[in-house]
């Protein structure tokens, strides 16, 4: 053992060598694309580093980009509309999703129409999305208003994405278009594991379809809601797309998300110490949110 | 009064084929009768249709009766076990049992009772999770009890004819959504109304040969045997004929009114209770029950000894049984 040269020892690795060479990649891939730019973010955050400006500032100011992150209203907006959108559009793409599952679960003749048009929402770019509906809800040219002097003529056209409750409105309903169709996916494949017998036994036992919806469906799908729910959340916390080619965060800063104000502080404003912080919090809150799911699904199975 | 009608029903999933034709059946009130046959022969989509999970094409079912072709499954008061359990998994054994009752509007401590009592009376067949051959035997044991307590009428459908044929007051025989036979298990192995019931039934089942009939005997290829003056008289004029006589029945020993036939040892398969000994007649093979002592060598010459009452004739085109 003593003679053999670092040649011969990864030639003939032992057991524990070769795991250890095994798992090398993984780890380093990991440790590339997640701890580094991770690792990297934390420390950021304890520099003023603003690159606009002749300043050129790279001073270590310990942890005074925390505390004027929790003294800044900008950050407190932020952070209280992206946790508002998470609160209206997840539970609303999950009931939306739910229903256009169902819908998808039926015996249709032919499948592939219905699958098509639920996959069709979820295949097209966020920004596609966002575009798209700024059109449908535009004062003049839109389709939502247009339909509206249709339906009460005379009426004032609603400003939708100039009102910060109707612009927060009009987001909320196109993320919930646009992400209900993935909570549908999920949500069919769950459907389709439940055993068939299982609601002909209630049937033979004289559940109404309503009971069978509520004492077998909802149950035996609670798995796949958990899933979807997880995945949805951590993606609406991340909201940037739909609102920055919607409202670009107006009007004011009445729909700016916490990453579009990373992303305006960071990028624009070129003040990467000060937008790393703000990462960090936000980072904290993916990581509290993911956190108690997972304990739910620990507790579940 | 729960007794089951069956007239003339029909099934049909694309209007084209039929996969059920015209089945008539009486299941008395308190019978326990059991549907049989091979895998595809539709007893289960008949059961799901008596159940009303399965719409009627064509015919009516009577339960009671009362026509419940177009009732639904829980207007119909019946109670369905199913072949995957379809036990809810996400509630417990106790909110399985009672959640027929809760549908019912039954009262919480009514339900427990009644989940408490059968509870006690069926704690071994909740075991039967995975239904080896001795869990099968025990759950057998089980429903058998099961239904001297209830006397409810029952159906039960199986492909295994050993489980038909125990449990059942009257075995409904099905191939192909033909009902082949219905009747006691005794009349089903004993006298055989179809070439397929007598192929279906016993393990191993009935010999079936190719014969023809000439001059009151049966012609095996070499091997003459005697039948008796009407079997004989019914077979007078048909071709091609089946022959057939249930191992068993093939005896070593003779006794009293038996006729003779010589046979020529091929195979033994010794059981360990008997042997099955594989043997030459004529230009034909079957296979006789024999007693475990049973020692000749293949290539030795014996006689064997069957009662006349025990053979069987078969019209081979229709397969209908000609007694």
């Amino acid at each position: 053992m003593a003679g053999r040269t670092m040649i011969e020892r990864l030639r003939d690795p032992s057991e524990k060598s070769l795991g250890v060479l095994l798992l090398a990649p993984a780890f380093l891939l990991l440790l590339l694309i997640v701890v580094y730019p991770i690792a990297t973010l934390i420390f950021n955050s304890f520099f003023d580093m603003r690159l606009s400006g002749g300043s050129g500032g790279f001073k270590f100011v310990g942890v005074e980009n925390y505390l004027l992150v929790l003294k800044d209203p900008d950050f407190w907006n932020a952070t209280g509309n992206t946790v508002l959108i998470t609160l209206v559009t997840v539970p609303g793409a999950l009931v939306v999703g739910l229903g256009l599952a169902l819908l998808a679960n039926l015996p249709f003749k032919r499948q592939w129409p219905v699958r098509l048009a639920l996959l069709l929402p979820w295949a097209l770019p966020l920004a596609f999305a966002g575009l798209i509906f700024a059109w449908f809800f535009h004062t003049e040219y839109g389709v939502v208003n247009d339909v509206v002097r249709r339906v009460w003529p005379g009426s004032e056209p609603t400003m939708w994405l100039l009102r910060p409750n109707w612009a927060f409105a009009a987001i909320c309903l196109t993320i919930v278009w646009k992400t209900s169709s993935f909570m549908a996916l999920i949500l069919l494949a769950g459907l389709q594991m439940i055993p068939k017998s299982l609601y002909e036994a209630a049937e033979v036992d004289g559940a109404s379809r309503w009971q069978q919806f509520w004492q077998i469906t909802i149950p035996m799908l609670m798995p796949s809601i958990i899933v979807a729910l997880i995945f949805r959340t951590i993606t609406a916390l991340q909201t940037f797309d739909i609102p920055y080619t919607m409202t670009k965060g107006g009007p004011g800063n009445a729909t700016e998300t916490l990453a579009m104000l990373i992303h305006k502080t960071t990028i624009d404003y070129l003040d990467v110490g000060y937008g790393s912080t703000l990462a960090v919090f936000m980072f904290l809150l993916s990581l509290v949110v993911t956190g108690v799911y997972l304990k739910r699904i620990g507790r579940n199975a | 009064m729960a007794q089951v009608e069956l007239r003339g029903v029909t099934k049909s999933y694309d209007g084209r084929n039929t996969v059920i034709h015209g089945i008539d059946l009486d299941i008395r009130h308190g019978e326990f009768v059991v549907f049989v046959g091979p895998s595809g022969c539709g007893k289960s989509t008949l059961l799901r249709m008596i159940a009303g999970l399965e719409p009627i094409s064509g015919g009516e079912v009577r339960i009671g009766g009362q026509v419940v072709n177009d009732l639904p499954p829980r207007s119909r008061d019946i109670a369905m076990v199913f072949q995957d359990y379809a036990l809810y998994p996400h509630k417990s054994l106790y909110d399985n049992m009672a959640f027929g009752l809760r549908l019912r509007k039954t009262p919480e401590d009514a339900i427990r009772e009644q989940v408490m009592n059968a509870a006690t009376c069926s704690c071994s067949t909740s075991r039967c999770r995975t239904l080896t051959p001795q869990l099968r035997n025990e759950m057998r044991t089980e429903i058998k009890r099961l239904h001297q307590r209830l006397g409810a009428t029952i159906i039960y459908v199986t492909h295994d004819q050993v489980e038909a044929m125990t449990l059942a007051d009257r075995i409904a025989v099905l191939s192909a959504g033909h009902k082949m036979q219905y009747d006691t298990p005794d009349a089903i192995y004993n006298r055989p109304a179809a070439l397929f019931v007598a192929g279906f039934t016993g393990a191993p089942p009935m010999n079936l040969v190719d014969c023809t009939v000439t001059d009151g005997a049966a012609d095996l290829g070499g091997v003459r045997v005697p039948l008796p003056a009407d079997l004989a008289a019914r077979a007078a004029g048909r071709s091609p004929l089946k022959f057939g006589v249930r191992p068993e029945n093939l005896r070593l020993a003779s006794a009293a009114g038996d006729i003779a036939v010589p046979a020529e040892v091929s195979l033994l398969e010794p059981l360990g209770a008997e042997t099955l000994v594989t043997l030459k007649l004529g230009s034909t093979e079957m296979v006789a029950r024999c007693p475990a002592s049973f020692r000749h060598p293949p290539g030795t010459a014996v006689t064997l000894h069957v009662n006349p009452m025990h053979l069987h004739l078969f019209d081979a085109a229709s397969g209908a049984a000609l007694h």
